[in-house]
């Protein structure tokens, strides 16, 4: 049970980091942390490490490519960014996940309706 | 490619996983540093900052764990865990490890040395570049058989006007020759080539350069020659500086211009060609060789292609077709029905025909090899299962301490692999052994027979996929049986179970590994007797007391004329030596498959039925006092005698099958009949001797005839000598006899007529009845131990019962009886369901035989043998049954 939970969560993570990078530009972890963060209006509090899980699974699958550069701050960090087959892959999972919010909102009007 | 490249990385990730941990180690640092800087930004104060940027961040630990896990690192390390566990538990139990890994030993080294022979023999491709595109020719008149010897007119017909679909087409013939340097002569095996020969083959020589293509064109010309590359290692130590020498072959002066590259053997199959010449000097001494070049009926060319790429086999074929029609049409007289034929040359060995019994051999001990393993395999799930009884309790509390059904299975699966890999390790070795012992087996022909069975990356891969099976087949029952436990049930009966089920799977596996090995056992004696029955065969000549000795004074540059004066010479002082009864010259001897003469015939007043070619029939060339020295007796006629010369009438001496043949109810005496070779001599019938086992040990008798050597001249001539001692006592006194008359001319295929016999008529049913019964011998020895194992555990489970059986007042000699019985009863299922099984398989065996494959001798002193031995194996545990003290076994409990 607890496995299927935190695939969705993988899943939507990946998703994220993936939309932050394409909106961004390169960004070292950090950076893709505080972003979701922000967006999130902080409704969403990362315990930041569990991105690099997200990170590496995006890279083993050749969605991000990975480099070490310097911050903002003049510190060493590991810079991120989406490749052709990952601006791809947001595309299609951006269109899932459209559709299936679609579904889920339809059904929870339908829902509502026999509340009423 | 997502998973691939997922699996890449991981795979990666496992050889950089330090450099990785360092890697993330940095990243988390810097990440902290720029979260702590943040806080402090917020106005937090250093100290605190640090510990909520570490809160924030998380456990660094379990980052790391979770960095592992996704980098595949998990995975590897539970299947490490399961090796070494796997390791311990074989440890722990040395008797049983041993048993089982010597099993699957045996099973392995019999298949990997089996399928290195069939490697060797059947699969290996030339070491030619695009070897697969490598074809050899054959062709076949209406009728007839399909034949790989061309003669040169067809050949160069077929070069010219196939070019649509080869890119080459080169013929070589195969010859003996001798090779002199310094004084030292050798005979050895040569091929004459056409000049594109090596261009066709397409590699590079190991030293100097090969035949080019312009050579060979002139007769005469163009004195060369390029050693092969394992005879330039034994006959000049690998001397580099040969290239340039001179050495004369049959005593004329060639040049070793280079070395063909090593593991190149030549392109016949079964020999080793030791040095190969333009097709040019073969004219060298042989005054025939020009008109043998311009005759199209008959040949000894041997002709290879090599297919264009992109064209198909068929596609040759079909074209081939083509020629051949056109060849038939041109050339009525000698190619009347051609067919011309394209063989990928793997399949053609070692010669091109319709139904390659190679073939069926290889398939027959490749499948008893396999079931020899399969029966290893019942032995070892046998085994298995005792254990998985007894590991049945440990199974139970790891899956009530919760170990997950998938990695229980995965567990025992890892042990039998594991053990599965250390059989098939030591069986590689047993394999390696015993192919390097079949290959030096030693002939008494001087043939340079090919005999190269190492273990390449196809042995290998076939042992490989053979332990891998053999692990899957071994581990899936016990697992699954395991896996199937309940752990309440087994942790409550206290180990005292006796599950029926179990039981009668154990009893199965016995009748499948008694009717196993009564079918390895069966066939075994099937060769066996085969063998016997081969040496008892009535030969038609008496072989005992009979020396060989063969030589070619052609050689060392003897003309014909000199030659014919040796010979002249030779017998009169052999005849003179003491202890000799009888001596003649024959250019072939019984049963030697490279020599041996054969020719189409017209015969006057015999017609060919109709759809028939006219008939090929085989002959040997002779001197005067043959019949005598052979002890083949005539049964009408006359013999040859001196005055049979180049002068008076061809004659021949028929034997009665050919007489019968073709001139049946006639006196065939004065007959006449030709060779196609020589069409403007007609021999005539001068004699007819008794059928003799000329060309093969089994079948029915073929057609023969011999005619004179003074009407036939050839120089390669073997002496045979009939003895009043024991034949191999004359050897000293002829090689000096020889060496006196012509010194430096090579001797060969030395040897009383038994050996001859031994390693050429004899020598494939030896080799069958060898390896069957190796094979058979493994087979029942597998059988005993799976037997009495079955046996000794059931009764050691029933000790229990016994000792109250004993105890309510039961004799021990009706424990016994009850326990044999039972044992008696599997074992007669097992004969039962093998003899079945082997009358099945009996027809596949059958073509290989000599006494019928369902000879019932054989089936019933197997079955009473292996009867005998299996209830042997179930007496030694159910005697100790009826030792047990009644007393003691219930107190122990």
């Amino acid at each position: 049970m607890t496995e299927a939970r935190s695939d969705i969560l993988q899943g939507t993570l990946d998703l994220m980091v993936l939309k932050t990078l394409e909106a961004m530009g390169p960004l070292h972890g950090y950076g893709i942390a505080r972003r979701i963060e922000q967006v999130s209006e902080n409704l969403l509090q990362l315990n930041q490490g569990t991105i690099y899980a997200s990170l590496v699974r995006l890279l083993q699958r050749g969605w991000i490519s990975a480099a070490w550069g310097t911050s903002e701050n003049n510190r060493k960090a590991k810079f991120y960014s989406i490749t052709r087959a990952g601006r791809k892959q947001l595309a299609a999972e951006t269109e899932n996940w459209e559709r299936f919010s679609g579904v889920i909102g339809r059904m929870l009007a339908l829902a509502d309706r026999r509340q009423s | 490619m997502t998973p691939l490249r997922v699996l890449a990385s991981r795979v990666r990730g496992l050889f950089a996983m330090r450099r990785i941990d360092r890697d993330f180690e940095q990243e988390l640092e810097s990440h902290l540093a720029m979260l702590t800087e943040e806080n402090i930004r917020r106005g937090m104060p250093p100290e605190e900052a640090r510990r909520a940027a570490r809160l924030r961040l998380g456990n660094p630990a379990g980052l790391r764990e979770t960095n592992h896990e996704v980098r595949g690192w998990a995975l590897v390390e539970t299947l490490f865990r399961d090796v070494a566990y796997a390791f311990r538990m074989l440890r722990k139990s040395p008797g049983f490890t041993f048993v089982a890994v010597l099993t699957i030993a045996l099973g392995i080294g019999a298949n990997s040395a089996i399928f290195s022979i069939v490697n060797s023999v059947l699969l290996r491709p030339l070491p030619v570049p695009d070897a697969g595109q490598i074809v050899v020719l054959a062709f076949q008149q209406k009728g007839g058989d399909v034949r790989a010897w061309f003669s040169y007119p067809n050949f160069r017909d077929i070069r010219d006007q196939s070019s649509a679909a080869f890119s080459e087409v080169a013929a070589y013939r195969t010859s003996f020759d001798g090779l002199s340097l310094n004084g030292q002569s050798d005979r050895i095996l040569t091929s004459y080539v056409t000049g594109n020969y090596f261009s066709m083959l397409g590699f590079r020589p190991a030293l100097g350069r090969l035949i080019d293509p312009y050579e060979g064109d002139v007769m005469r010309a163009d004195p060369v020659l390029v050693l092969g590359y394992a005879y330039w290692r034994s006959r000049f130590a690998g001397d580099p500086q040969i290239i340039g020498r001179k050495v004369s072959i049959n005593g004329q002066p060639v040049t070793v211009i280079g070395v063909a590259p090593e593991g190149f053997h030549g392109t016949l199959s079964t020999a080793e060609t030791q040095a190969y010449l333009p097709i040019s000097m073969a004219a060298v001494g042989n005054s025939r060789f020009r008109s043998m070049l311009a005759n199209r009926a008959g040949g000894p060319f041997l002709v290879l292609g090599r297919l264009k790429p992109g064209v198909s086999l068929a596609q040759a074929q079909a074209m081939l077709g083509v020629v051949a029609r056109r060849l038939s049409s041109d050339h009525p007289r000698s190619d009347s029905d051609l067919s011309l034929s394209a063989y990928p040359e793997t399949l053609a060995r070692p010669f091109p025909s319709a139904h390659n019994p190679l073939l069926g051999v290889a398939a027959l001990f490749l499948a008893l090899a396999a079931l020899v393993l399969l029966l290893a395999c019942v032995n070892i799930v046998n085994l298995l299962l005792v254990r998985a009884a007894v590991r049945r309790r440990e199974m139970a509390v790891r899956s009530a301490l919760g170990g997950s059904r998938s990695r229980l299975i995965r567990q025992l699966l890892t042990e039998s692999l594991l053990l599965a890999f250390l059989g098939g390790a030591v069986g590689i070795v047993l394999g390696i052994w015993t192919s390097a012992a079949v290959a030096s087996v030693k002939f008494s022909s001087n043939l340079p027979l090919l005999l190269d069975f190492h273990f390449d990356w196809r042995v290998f891969l076939y042992a490989f996929a053979a332990t891998l099976v053999t692990g899957l087949l071994v581990g899936i029952v016990p697992t699954l049986r395991a896996a199937r436990v309940a752990p309440a049930t087994v942790l409550h009966e206290g180990g005292r179970n006796l599950s029926p089920g179990r039981q009668r799977l154990r009893t199965a596996l016995v009748v499948a590994q008694v009717a196993g090995s009564l079918m390895l056992l069966v066939i075994a004696g099937l060769f066996t007797r085969s063998l016997e029955r081969a040496q008892h065969v009535q030969l038609g000549f008496d072989p005992s007391h009979v020396l060989n000795v063969s030589m070619d004074p052609h050689e060392i540059g003897y003309s014909d004329a000199q030659a014919r004066q040796f010979y002249r010479t030779l017998m009169d002082r052999v005849r003179a030596l003491p202890g000799v009864r009888s001596a003649s010259l024959a250019f072939t001897v019984p049963m030697r498959y490279y020599t041996s003469n054969s020719d189409t015939l017209d015969i006057d007043g015999y017609t060919p039925p109709p759809g028939k070619a006219k008939p090929v029939v085989a002959f040997n060339v002779v001197g005067p006092g043959y019949f005598r020295t052979m002890g083949i007796p005539l049964v009408g006629g006359r013999s040859f005698t001196d005055a049979d010369d180049q002068q008076t009438q061809p004659v021949a001496i028929i034997n009665e099958t050919m007489a019968e043949r073709f001139w049946p109810h006639e006196d065939p005496i004065g007959r006449k009949f030709r060779l196609t070779s020589a069409p403007n001599r007609w021999f005539e019938v001068a004699g007819v001797a008794g059928d003799s086992k000329m060309l093969s040990i089994v079948g029915p008798s073929a057609p023969y005839f011999f005619v004179p050597l003074a009407q036939m001249y050839m120089s390669y001539q073997t002496l045979q000598l009939r003895t009043a001692g024991p034949p191999a006592a004359m050897i000293p006194a002829v090689r000096s006899l020889v060496a006196s008359l012509a010194p430096g001319l090579p001797l060969f295929d030395v040897g009383t007529m038994d050996e001859a016999l031994s390693s050429s008529a004899f020598l494939l049913f030896r080799f069958g009845a060898v390896l069957a019964a190796a094979l058979g011998v493994l087979g029942l020895m597998l059988a005993v131990v799976g037997v009495y194992g079955v046996t000794s555990y059931a009764t050691a489970r029933r000790t229990h019962e016994i000792g109250i059986r004993l105890a309510l007042g039961a004799h021990p000699w009706q424990i016994l009886r009850m326990i044999l019985s039972q044992g008696a009863l599997v074992v007669g299922i097992g004969l039962a369901v093998g003899l079945l099984g082997t009358l099945a398989a009996a027809r596949v065996v059958g073509s290989f035989l000599i006494i019928s494959a369902t000879d019932p001798t054989t089936y019933a002193v197997v079955s009473f043998v292996l009867a005998v031995v299996a209830l042997l194996a179930c007496y030694v545990p159910a005697r100790r049954a009826m030792r047990v003290d009644p007393a003691a076994r219930l107190r122990h409990e």
